[in-house]
């Protein structure tokens, strides 16, 4: 008898809190951003829907030799092959070796499209410009030039852009 | 008087019985002259009278037996007894011829008796002629002419003999009777002079005596009296002095120097008695025994005091000495005793505590048989129980085998949710690949996005629920690893539970042994403990005899200390007593 009124106080109270969440703000195009959030050593970080072909899960990767250490290897996707970044690297973030589980999000602008390492993909979602914050000041570097802003949420956005754009991940050595 | 006394003694007495000596002797002589004249007149009596009337009676007998025979022959006829009658006749006539001779000889001083037996003899004659006819006529046959002859003239003739020696027998005995007198007389005289001589010498001799009393017998009689009271041990007596020079006056005067000498020593003594021990006794001579013997008694006795005085100290120092050692020793005794008693009781506790270890032993002995059987029982459950662990051990390892197909099972499940987790991963990303390209779709994709919403919604809700069955799957994965471990360790713990049990099987068997030789070795302590026991009852005994020889002791010491304070208390005396002797 406890039990089925605590059940049933649970699923009010679930229901109350359901009705009583504020409706998401009706924000113009504009003024929203489409992400895709997703887990890199347990931060999370975003990317802007645009610049994302694609995720797929990390199989069958294959690594290359004789490339910097943030180009982790290629992989067959649907017999396409796609070379796959190890954001890790540029944040100095703790490497955790891989599993089935890691997926890849294509990113992809023009003629470059490359793929990015994400231990999960969390989802595709919309978030306000307005909520992004300036930049922390003690990124520098490569991480300040990557970095579109941090919500309240602490969520990592990434520019997707700025990352397709860098000169310095295109790899071209000779052996 | 004075003279008398001079004399000597021994002249004294040789007086005295001089004097008695001559009386006797006359005394004597008047006996024997009166005793001698009658004797004489006794024997005249007997020669001249009673001789001579036994003659004339014997005469006439023979006369008369005679003149009898001679009627018995006339009488008998037989001749042979006429002869022996004749013959008898003539011997009684020799005999009367004899006394008629005789007499003549005795009387012949008295002419008046020698003319009647003159006359006697001339009758006589007559008749025996006149007899010697009767008796030829007898003979001849004719006896009646013989009596005729015999009458007559014969008869008279016979009957004046017979006459005639009366006469001369009134004679006789008239003489006789005379002289009788005469003796008499005598006699009678005799005993006047031997009376008168008797009083004489008595009363002279009487004389002599009180004068001898006198002189001799009072004063040693005065002397003895002195003598006796010296010999009661009077010495305050008073020896007169007389001045008689005999032999009592010098008993006298040496008695005075006796008793003199005697109250000397007596002095000497009373001293020595009064504890003077000083003075020095002289003896008069070298045979003075007395002297000499006391002069040896002081110095005697002045040694022995001095020596008692030393003995006498010792003993003072010495009794003390004993006393303190007997009150030592006393107190040491009742502390013994005491002691001994407190030992008695714990001599009884002992006892007690033998008795009630006994008891134990004797229960201990019981247990250990009861063990004996408990551990049998206990053999024989280790053994059940080491079945019962096989059994066990088989179960446990069936139960492992069903855990590791249990495992093995999970395994498949945990392989099927991972491939339900990929497709749910697998629609999630192909919600969010839906979703991407919705958005790039922008107006038109609106609704695709809600589908591709939904899926992911869908794919995120399996991968919930995949975690929540890989979540029970690792639970039971856990829980079937812990079975296994809890079966390997049960498998183990069996293994150890069968050794154990095996071990203590063993350690059973073992304790088995040890519990048969305990419950023995139990049997013998309880054999012994009553032993003990016993010992601890003689002990006990033995304990209450020294108890009672320690009390005994006790009360022996305390009469011995009784004995030395009474031995002290003499020593002291003793000192006291030998202080008052002067050495």
């Amino acid at each position: 008898m406890d039990e089925t009124s605590n059940e049933r106080q649970r699923i009010l109270k679930a229901r109350a809190a359901a009705l009583a969440r504020e409706p998401e703000k009706s924000t113009s195009e504009a003024e929203r951003l489409e992400v895709v959030e997703f887990l890199l050593a347990d931060e999370r970080y975003a990317i802007e829907s645009a610049y994302i072909g694609e995720v797929y899960p990390l199989k069958d990767l294959t690594p290359l030799p004789c490339t910097p250490a943030f180009v982790l290897g290629v992989i067959n996707m649907r017999g396409k092959i796609l070379s796959v970044i190890d954001l890790r690297i540029f944040f100095d973030l703790p490497n955790r070796g891989l599993s089935d589980l890691n997926k890849v999000i294509v990113l992809h602008h023009g003629a470059m499209e490359f793929g990015v390492l994400a231990d999960a993909i969390i989802a595709a979602r919309w978030i306000p410009r307005s909520d992004l914050l300036a930049t922390l000041p003690t990124l520098t570097e490569i991480r300040a030039e990557y970095l579109m802003g941090v919500t309240e949420e602490r969520l990592v956005v990434l520019d997707g852009g700025k990352i397709l754009s860098d000169r310095s991940i295109v790899v071209h050595e000779e052996v | 008087m004075q003279w008398f006394l001079n004399l000597s003694t021994k002249l004294k007495i040789v007086c005295c019985f001089s004097l008695m000596f001559a009386l006797i002797v006359v005394v004597i002589v008047t006996a024997y002259l009166g005793i001698t004249a009658t004797t004489q007149s006794q024997q005249e009596l007997f020669r001249e009278n009673y001789i001579t009337s036994l003659d004339i009676v014997e005469m006439r007998a023979d006369q008369n037996r005679a003149r009898a025979e001679l009627l018995e022959m006339m009488m008998t006829g037989d001749r042979s007894k006429q002869q022996a009658l004749e013959r008898d006749i003539q011997e009684r006539s020799g005999n009367i011829d004899k006394n008629l001779k005789e007499l003549t000889t005795a009387q012949k001083d008295d002419p008046h008796f020698l003319a009647a037996l003159q006359e006697l003899a001339v009758v006589r004659d007559a008749y025996r002629k006149t007899r010697e006819e009767q008796i030829t006529l007898i003979l001849a046959g004719k006896s009646e002419a013989a009596r005729t002859i015999g009458l007559g003239q014969q008869e008279e003739r016979y009957n004046k003999i017979r006459d005639i020696a009366l006469k001369l027998e009134q004679l006789e005995r008239e003489q006789a009777k005379q002289r009788l007198a005469q003796s008499e007389q005598r006699a009678r005289t005799s005993l006047v002079i031997f009376l008168l001589v008797g009083v004489a010498a008595i009363i002279i001799s009487t004389a002599m005596t009180l004068a001898m009393t006198r002189a001799i017998a009072r004063p040693l009689t005065e002397i003895a009296a002195i003598a006796e009271r010296i010999a009661e041990g009077e010495l305050e007596v008073n020896v007169l002095s007389s001045g008689r020079g005999d032999e009592v006056g010098m008993l006298i005067q040496t008695f005075r120097r006796m008793v003199a000498n005697i109250k000397g020593h007596a002095d000497t003594t009373r001293r020595i008695a009064a504890g003077d021990l000083s003075g020095v006794v002289t003896p008069q001579s070298e045979r003075d025994v007395m002297g000499n013997a006391l002069s040896a008694m002081g110095s005697s006795l002045r040694e022995i005091t001095r020596e008692i005085i030393e003995g006498v100290n010792v003993l003072a120092s010495s009794s003390s000495e004993i006393m303190a050692s007997t009150n030592q020793v006393a107190s040491g005794a009742t502390e013994t005793a005491a002691a001994v008693s407190e030992t008695t009781s714990t001599v009884e506790e002992v006892k007690q505590t033998a008795l009630v270890s006994s008891q134990k032993a004797k229960s201990v002995a019981d247990t250990a048989q009861r063990a004996v059987q408990v551990a049998q029982v206990g053999r024989r459950s280790v053994e059940e129980s080491i079945a019962g662990m096989g059994r066990i051990q088989g179960q446990v390892e069936a139960i492992a085998e069903s855990i590791v197909r249990l495992s093995e099972q999970s395994q498949t499940i945990g392989e099927i949710i991972a491939t339900v987790n990929d497709l749910a991963e697998q629609s999630n990303l192909l919600a969010v690949n839906a979703a991407i390209e919705a958005a790039k779709a922008g107006e038109q994709g609106k609704g695709f996005a809600v589908v591709a919403q939904e899926v992911k919604s869908l794919a995120e809700q399996s991968k919930v629920a995949t975690s929540q069955v890989r979540t029970i799957l690792n639970d039971i994965q856990k829980a079937t690893n812990a079975a296994v471990m809890a079966t390997e360790q049960g498998n183990k713990a069996v293994e150890d539970g069968v050794r154990q049990s095996k071990e203590a099987g063993e350690a059973i068997r073992q304790m088995s042994v040890s519990i048969d030789e305990s419950s023995q070795a139990a049997t013998q302590i309880a054999a012994s403990s009553q032993q003990q026991l016993a010992g601890m009852d003689q002990v006990a005994m033995a304990m209450e005899n020294i108890r009672q020889a320690s009390e005994q002791n006790v009360t022996g010491m305390r009469q011995v200390e009784l004995t030395v304070q009474g031995l002290h208390d003499l020593g002291q005396k003793l000192k006291d007593l030998v202080a008052r002797y002067k050495v």
